[in-house]
């Protein structure tokens, strides 16, 4: 075998090995040791992370791509089901950073839960957690990809659900699992479809057998299980309801990887999805959608977890533009980026919350530049990234995405929205690094707030060293598959740019306005429209639930009742044969007549029967 | 007999006689009845079930002390044939409404021990349906929700009919527009097609 690529094969079994090992010793009865979370599961993350440097480096040097099939599962003479992984560019660049944001998220939890008595049970969980999305991002077969993704729902439901003792962790918990399931249905549906139609769940043999097919019921089923894992508009409300997980959870799941899965499955599909313009067309007016309707929803909040996570949800629509321009690469590209300036904002925010007593409410920080320099600065490097400042790594994404669908001949209106929603990217992020950073502190005095402890500060620090250079580093080695449009007029070119920046000026306006008092702020009704959210919650949550437990109530005591003793059972019974009694003994209460007519009826019938 | 066989025949009738007491007197359930004789101090009483509808104001009033409600709050379901019986018809609030600081026996369902459950008391539970009045009321809070969706999809239509970055002129492709793999004529001559220049 090729040495490049047995040493390819062998570092990626290796991972998985490094990955599996702290788990696996997890079920053995005897304790864990007091720092197993630090020394087990956080070195295993960060010597896989080494580790998975060397596909990553083979790949850059000699484009190296590996396709292992390593067990044959369930084999039936039609049908194969094997253990087969995919290492193509996207999963070799996509597992270096998932071990490098989650490396530095484990350093952080250690500090962020270190005062919880289950704090091992919690590694172990996210260590599960970052097996099964690895599963999903190197799967080359439907069913395994399927594995990974109700792994990573079901570790979502645990590790959202951490505090269990609150009922709002269970509700948002359980918002997670039940909107992940609908889009599971999609998921299944074009599982099913591609079983029964391509005769395999292997992805070369259906990108092969498929380009004879009408692709748009399967391709229907994949958005809607991609609007199910990535939040998109109609299945949106589970993911800023996730921020009542810890923090590190937030950070590693509902901003960097998990979410990502259902852009990722559709950049996977890619060849399926390129050819059929009615699934295009949803995936940008969704994703346009999403974007807008999130970040308007983003203005308003107050929490700093929901603001980041609204602002999560806004990326993911865009990621879905992107892939409704017929772009996967780019998204790919996005999704790299995003993932590490995301992690970074949700570790500010954790850290920034922890030093604060746990206040998450901006209203009630400030000043925090002078407290925590370290951190609020890396909260606004990571806001600048989010914004697509030049340069830095959200640029290299979010810009080429713009200029794309600026110069594409599609929906003027989704690229209306995209803009706006860019605008308000910059209003939202400058209006958390505004209350939290700037201005003198809304708190009372608390015992030393400091950035001492280098368990925070270091994996901060290291995703903030990301977020500056990951763009520049990924665009420069990677050669993209479809040529960009070099040249657009300056305007377009620079459209991105412009309306950021008028985003932040009109910010910076409102910014100032607050330290005047003018007038009182009348309630408008966009504000209510912003701050609830769209209304989805308090609509969909009230009346979707009720309907469906009304109906099983109902169903359950009544109706089977009813049915079974009334119309179809006992009762049924009587009522069928009570007209029958009656007419019976009715015809026979000895009157001559009746027996006349009724023999002359016999006898025309009886004459109609022999002449017919 | 002797007396010792006497005293151990006694002895076995007394304890028969308390085991038929215990059978027919004892409001425990199954072996533990038999046994025993004694009872829980848990568990519903006959009387504690559920009856038919109740018409007169006795029945009426022995029904809201089964479900310890004072009588004037005590309202059936309406006796449409639907199984109700005398259950009461509580208010329709979820337990989202109650007071989350107020000491209740059952915290996480904000219940007090012997409150009289809704009849759709686990639709109420704080994980499912909540009632709790909203800062905007439904009707508007509908119309906001689907007016932004139907305007929203109008808009899409809108933007499909009208794509941007229209082409300023038609595609020109070269080898004179394509004409021979159009199945153009080769003896004719071509005419020439320049819709831009560069």
């Amino acid at each position: 075998m090729h040495p490049t690529s047995l040493m390819m094969t062998t570092s990626l079994m290796t991972i998985f090995l490094l990955l599996a090992y702290p788990v696996l010793t997890t079920l053995s009865p005897a304790p864990r040791a007091a720092d197993w979370a630090l020394t087990q599961v956080k070195a295993a993350v960060k010597l896989a992370f080494f580790v998975s440097l060397l596909p990553l480096f083979l790949f850059m040097n000699e484009g190296v791509e590996a396709i292992i099939t390593s067990w044959n599962w369930m084999n039936t003479l039609t049908f194969d089901v094997n253990l087969s992984l995919k290492f193509d560019h996207y999963s070799i660049i996509f597992v270096p950073i998932a071990l490098y944001v989650t490396w530095s998220i484990l350093e952080f939890a250690a500090w962020y839960m270190h005062a919880d008595p289950f704090m091992n049970r919690f590694f172990k969980y996210l260590l599960v957690f970052l097996i099964a999305m690895v599963v999903l991002v190197t799967a080359n077969n439907m069913f395994q990809l399927f594995i990974g993704w109700e792994g990573v729902g079901i570790m979502s439901f645990l590790l959202i659900g951490w505090w269990y003792g609150r009922a709002d962790a269970n509700t948002a918990a359980l918002q997670a699992v039940v909107y992940n399931r609908v889009g599971d249905i999609g998921l299944i549906l074009a599982m099913a479809w591609m079983a029964t139609n391509l005769n395999s769940w292997e992805m070369q043999q259906m990108f092969v057998t498929a380009k004879n097919f009408d692709l748009t019921l399967p391709l229907l089923g994949l958005i809607v299980a991609a609007t199910g894992k990535s939040a998109q508009f109609g299945l949106h409300p589970w993911l800023p309801s996730a921020m009542e997980g810890p923090t590190p959870v937030s950070a590693l799941l509902h901003s960097s990887t998990m979410v990502v899965a259902g852009i990722f499955l559709l950049i996977r599909m890619s060849p399926l999805i390129e050819n059929n313009p009615a699934a295009l067309t949803l995936c940008l007016c969704l994703g346009a959608l999403t974007t807008l309707f999130t970040a308007t929803c983003a203005l308003t909040q107050n929490d700093i977890k929901k603001i980041v996570a609204f602002s999560t949800s806004s990326q993911l629509g865009l990621m879905m533009v992107t892939i409704g321009l017929n772009q996967p690469q780019l998204a790919f590209l996005h999704i790299c980026t995003h993932a590490f300036f995301k992690a970074m904002l949700f570790l500010c925010s954790g850290s920034i919350i922890h030093s604060l007593n746990d206040e998450q409410d901006i209203r009630k920080m400030g000043g925090m530049h002078h407290l925590t320099p370290v951190t609020s600065s890396c909260l606004t490097i990571g806001s600048l990234a989010l914004t697509g400042t030049p340069f830095l790594a959200g640029f290299f994404s979010k810009d080429p995405i713009i200029e794309a669908l600026n110069t594409s001949h599609l929906n003027a209106w989704a690229l209306t929205l995209t803009l706006l929603a860019t605008s308000f990217t910059a209003v939202y992020s400058l209006r958390v690094v505004f209350f939290v950073s700037m201005g003198h502190p809304r708190f009372n005095t608390f015992s030393p707030i400091n950035e001492n402890n280098p368990m925070v500060v270091n994996p901060i620090k290291r995703l903030a060293v990301g977020s500056i250079i990951a763009g520049l580093l990924i665009t420069s080695n990677v050669i993209p598959l479809k040529t960009p449009v070099m040249s657009m007029p300056p305007l377009l070119k620079l459209a991105a740019l412009t309306v950021t920046i008028l985003g932040l000026m009109v910010a910076l306006e409102l910014a100032s306005l607050t330290n005047k008092q003018l007038k009182t702020t009348p309630t408008l009704a966009p504000h209510h429209f912003s701050n609830m959210l769209g209304f989805f919650p308090p609509i969909i949550h009230r009346f979707t639930p009720k309907l469906n437990l009304v109906l099983g109530q109902t169903i359950a005591n009544q109706l089977i009742d009813q049915t079974w003793l009334e119309k179809a059972g006992p009762k049924a019974l009587v009522s069928s044969n009570i007209p029958l009694i009656t007419t019976t003994s009715n015809a026979q209460q000895g009157m001559i007549k009746t027996y006349l007519a009724l023999f002359l009826l016999t006898l025309t019938f009886a004459a109609l029967l022999v002449s017919y | 007999m002797s007396k010792i066989q006497q005293t151990a025949v006694n002895m076995a009738g007394v304890g028969f006689r308390k085991w038929a007491q215990a059978l027919t007197k004892s409001k425990g359930t199954g072996i533990s009845a038999l046994l025993s004789g004694c009872r829980a101090a848990s568990g519903g009483s006959k009387g504690s079930l559920p009856g038919s509808y109740p018409t007169t104001p006795e029945e009426k009033a022995a029904a809201a002390k089964k479900y310890n409600i004072r009588v004037e709050d005590y309202e059936p379901y309406p006796d449409k044939g639907e199984g109700f019986g005398d259950y009461p018809k509580l208010p329709d609030r979820s337990q989202h409404e109650r007071d989350p600081w107020y000491k209740w026996d059952h915290p996480d369902l904000r219940r007090n021990w012997g409150e009289p459950m809704h009849w759709d008391f686990d639709m109420y539970i704080r994980n499912r349906v909540d009632t709790s009045p909203s800062p905007v009321d439904w009707i508007s809070m509908c119309k906001q929700l689907f007016g932004f969706i139907g305007f929203m999809l109008f808009m899409f239509y809108i933007g499909e009919k009208f794509p941007s970055y229209q082409p300023v002129a038609p595609k020109q492709y070269p080898y004179n527009n394509l004409y021979l793999e159009k199945g153009g004529d080769p003896e004719k001559q071509p005419e020439e097609v320049k819709n831009y220049g560069i």
